[in-house]
């Protein structure tokens, strides 16, 4: 099976069948050939043009050095030093500036609220100012371009899809339950594997679980279906799409709401979704999977800890300052200097952080909008606690991932843990630094 | 040419009793200058067709980064109010650098770039060191600010923004280099026609040149009452005006002895790209010129310091029975303030002299013996918003030509101070030469009451912000409401009581 042809038309699904390539971004980038998955090698050795890794400097970058004062300030509470630094970085930050400056500006906005009492208010802001301000078109753009420009997403499809259809060879009814925030950009892919698979093709079903209450999604969703039947027509592969929202608590799914037939063999997948639960009632959702019996589970999360440092205040912000800097940091070296995608996703994350540092958990449902990551081996810890086993990535799958961080520019690679507890997972890393973890899992 | 004639030297005339004067020019407390007024007569030197442009117009400088989000649109900056603070770092303390308008805007605006430039003098220097931080505030400055437009505070805060910048630049750049290290872009940068004008409008709008002049000369009349013979060692004679009002004092004495024999000698430095419109030698001719014609006796001398400023006093030429006298003028517009070497060489050389008088004129900063970086640059922050501010009281329609003195004459004054108190000079910061001239085992002279009362009749033609103290016996300091700028102190050996 030659995956690399298939992960070409990766992005090609949504916008071959809406209108391609109305996008002046993505024609510059086209200048380099016809289609960019097509392109040898593209940016790996063109790291020239970007300066020295700005965190080798000698001197601390002025940003982590005042918001790591003010949060430390916060917590002691020593007002005067509060209220110098707030002003300080108020002057010097702007959405619009460099890597430090953005950092500046969206955690002054968290400590602004925290210091202020405002978190939830300001969430709930941001919150209706994004649904305000996207369309179907602005997300599928936002995504296509992101996943243009970095593996931060693909990275974790490529592991999943794969792990699954290894998982599930040989079956000829397939039901996916996905509880994602990926819009479904990851399922074309996997039905194209198995359109192309030698032998029969299986039927699939895809069950998409909405955790969210953002009525964004609920709308796109809505726009995905009719695409999703189509793609899947073309493709010849038998194809049945549910949406299932409004859902309270993900524990509370059983596998008559989820429609689960016997003869069907199950997949979980779970990207970016476990830090969506609250903290206490992840064991839970384990423990819900778990008797859903899948044959695997894939799970991909972000590399960060804001669960464990809940309570320690200084301690979050730090861990959240450190993830967020590497993220726009990739941000800013990934995408073109003006790109409004980029200010996209650097907005997104100002309501993340507003809402890890100036929000408390427990007063608030937010439906579903908690954001406190956890590492992958805490999340392993959890599994393993709940009776699953990890299971490992082929070379096949490790393959495909190699090829795909050669479609990007330099900067990316991944990890394979060695030793410590076993666990199989792989690691995507930016500069070094982990960023994303993908597993997999069976009960 | 003569341009020492043109100035109009006997509107400014005094005798030793009687302090009788008009001025032609007209800057007197009603703030509004009348464009219809008869410019000429300030100085005809200045071209003012090029300065006078009618309305100013005042910039409204847009934050051009502000954020979205209407939270923090709402972060006030209010002047910091806790007890604990250290008074110096309280903004309230600078409350007289914002303009005297209601406008609240400005105001607010003044607050921030006090509060910006402290931040980066912090940065730089203070408690929490971290170029990167500096160098972002500076960036941030420059956005705010222009040396040319908006109130006192904003182009104050240019200069100090650049001096900042210069300090930075040296600091990464890792140079300890001589003496004038960041300023020698300064010296070719100025056209000796603009020095000549600021200075000249320096003069005609506030009574910080004629203060100095008048006091020192004042004491020098009542030191030398009696003598033949008058020696006076100028360490910076510049354009030499402070001279020629001396020299008219004298021929103009009613009942008093015969004029004495004044004889003038002008260190000169052997360097070139001197910021005065002079030479020395240009100087002496002009001053031998107005002698001959108002019938003083003189001879004028030159004496070379060493390349490196070192005063030698064997170079002197002295004569037995003249009454000698060592004038310093360190204020501005000299530019000696740069070369503290030279001055404290000149210094020890006056002390083997042992001269009849010692006239010291030099700027006031506020007591900063125990002060760090920091403490020293809001000081020098509030000394010189406080001049600007006197300057706007002295015309204050005339923004360009403001500009002009500002960029001419203080903004390098600017960068040299900062400068100096940066790479400081241990011990030695924060004494004055006043100090230094007392520790030394020089003696104070009294400054007598006609010489006081000159000076408040002098400052009364000015502005009433300026005002004239008595500090100690020897010394008059003029002030800008509650700030001092600069002093006047006299002082004789001890070997040779008056």
């Amino acid at each position: 099976m030659d995956r690399t042809s298939i992960l070409s038309n990766e992005a090609g699904f949504l916008h071959t069948i809406s209108n391609p390539r109305n996008n002046p971004i993505l024609d510059q980038l086209d200048t380099q050939g016809s289609n960019f998955f097509n392109q040898p090698q593209s940016n790996n050795t063109s790291a020239a043009s970007q300066s020295t890794d700005s965190v080798e400097a000698s001197d601390a970058k002025w940003a982590s050095k005042l918001l790591t004062e003010c949060a430390t300030a916060m917590s002691c509470k020593d007002s005067t030093k509060i209220h110098h630094l707030l002003w300080m970085l108020n002057e010097l930050a702007s959405p619009y500036g460099d890597c430090d400056q953005k950092l500046a500006s969206y955690f002054l906005q968290a400590l602004f609220c925290k210091a202020t009492d405002s978190g939830h208010r300001c969430h709930r802001t941001l919150i209706s100012v994004a649904e305000k301000s996207h369309t179907f078109d602005s997300i599928r753009k936002l995504i296509l371009k992101f996943q243009e420009v970095s593996p931060w997403t693909t990275f974790g499809h490529v592991a999943s899809n794969g792990a699954i259809l290894e998982a599930l060879e040989g079956e000829s009814k397939i039901h996916i339950v996905d509880i994602s925030n990926t819009l479904c950009t990851q399922w074309p892919t996997f039905l194209e594997a198995l359109a192309t698979r030698t032998d029969e093709t299986p039927s699939l079903k895809l069950t998409i679980v909405i955790t969210t209450s953002a009525s964004i999604v609920k709308s796109v969703m809505k726009e995905i279906a009719p695409r999703m039947e189509k793609f899947a027509r073309l493709m010849g592969v038998p194809f049945e799409f549910k949406v299932l929202s409004g859902l309270n608590r993900l524990g509370d799914l059983t596998k008559e709401g989820l429609g689960v037939q016997e003869d069907e063999a199950l997949a979980m997948n779970c990207i970016g979704a476990l830090r969506k639960v609250h903290v206490e009632e992840r064991m839970d959702v384990i423990k819900m999977i778990q008797t859903l019996r899948p044959r695997v589970v894939t799970i991909v999360e972000e590399e960060a800890d804001f669960s464990t440092n809940k309570n320690d205040f200084v301690k979050c912000f730090e861990e959240c300052l450190r993830f967020y800097t590497a993220y726009f940091d990739m941000l800013e070296e990934c995408f073109p200097t003006t790109s409004s995608e980029k200010l996209m996703l650097e907005r997104e994350c100002s309501r993340t952080i507003v809402r890890v540092l100036a929000c408390d958990d427990e007063s608030h449902d937010h439906g579903g909008d908690n954001e406190r990551r956890e590492r992958g081996v805490q999340w392993a810890e959890r599994l393993r606690g709940s009776g699953f086993t990890s299971v490992g990535y082929s070379d096949d799958v490790i393959d495909d991932i190699k090829a795909l961080l050669k479609r990007y520019r330099a900067g990316w690679s991944y990890v394979l843990p060695t030793g410590s507890v076993g666990d199989a997972s792989i690691y995507l890393s930016w500069k070094e630094e982990p960023v994303i973890w993908t597993s997999v899992w069976k009960p | 040419m003569a341009m020492l004639m043109d100035l109009d030297f006997t509107n400014f005339g005094y005798s030793a009793t009687t302090a009788t004067t008009t001025t032609t020019a007209t800057t007197t407390a009603s703030a509004s200058t009348d464009d219809g007024c008869n410019w000429n007569a300030w100085s005809p030197v200045v071209d003012w067709e090029a300065l006078s442009s009618g309305q100013e117009d005042f910039h409204n400088l847009v934050d051009s980064m502000m954020d979205e989000s209407d939270l923090l649109h709402n972060l006030n900056v209010r002047p910091n109010t806790d007890e604990e603070c250290h008074d110096l770092y309280s903004p309230e303390r600078y409350a007289t650098v914002t303009d005297d308008e209601s406008n609240s805007m400005e105001d607010f605006k003044g607050m921030r770039l006090i509060h910006l430039l402290m931040a980066a003098a912090e940065a730089l220097e203070g408690r929490s060191k971290c170029r990167e931080l500096a160098r972002v505030i500076l960036v941030r400055l420059r956005e705010l600010v222009s040396p040319k437009e908006g109130t006192n505070m904003e182009r104050l805060a240019a200069y100090f923004t650049d001096a900042l910048q210069g300090l930075l630049d040296g600091v990464t750049t890792g140079g300890v280099h001589g003496k004038c290290r960041s300023h020698h872009h300064y010296k070719a940068e100025h056209h000796p026609a603009d020095v000549l004008a600021a200075f000249q409008l320096l003069q005609d709008v506030s009574p910080y040149v004629k203060f100095g002049h008048f006091t020192a000369n004042q004491a020098i009349l009542d030191a030398v009452t009696h003598d033949k013979r008058v020696h006076i060692v100028d360490y910076d004679i510049m354009e030499g005006i402070q001279w020629a009002s001396l020299m008219q004092a004298l021929v103009s004495r009613k009942d008093g002895p015969p004029t004495p024999h004044l004889r003038i000698t002008a260190l000169s430095r052997g360097g070139g790209g001197r910021r005065s419109f002079s030479t020395v030698q240009g100087t002496g001719r002009r001053l031998t010129a107005f002698a001959a014609s108002i019938g003083q006796p003189f001879s004028f001398h030159q004496c070379r310091l060493d390349p490196d400023e070192t005063f030698k006093p064997s170079n002197l030429k002295l004569v037995r029975g003249e009454a000698l006298v060592i004038n310093c003028m360190l204020h501005l517009p000299h530019f000696s303030h740069r070369a503290p070497n030279s001055i404290a060489s000149f210094m020890a050389g006056a002390k083997t002299l042992c001269p009849r008088l010692i006239t010291l004129v030099e700027e006031e900063m506020g007591p900063t013996e125990d002060e760090g970086f920091v403490g020293r640059f809001m000081d020098t922050l509030h000394h010189y918003s406080a001049m600007y501010d006197s300057l706007e009281a002295g015309f204050p329609t005339q923004g360009r030509a403001r500009a002009l003195v500002e960029r001419v004459l203080l903004a390098p004054r600017i960068s040299e101070s900062l400068d100096r108190i940066y790479h400081g000079r241990g011990e030695d910061e924060g004494c004055s030469w006043g100090q230094r001239l007392a520790a030394d085992g020089f003696c104070p002279i009294n400054i007598s009451f006609a010489n006081h009362c000159q000076a408040n009749l002098l400052i009364g033609l000015y502005n009433d912000g300026y005002r004239v103290e008595e500090l100690g016996i020897n010394k008059l300091v003029l002030g800008w409401k509650t700030r001092s700028l600069l002093s006047v102190s006299i002082w004789s050996s001890k070997d040779n009581d008056l």
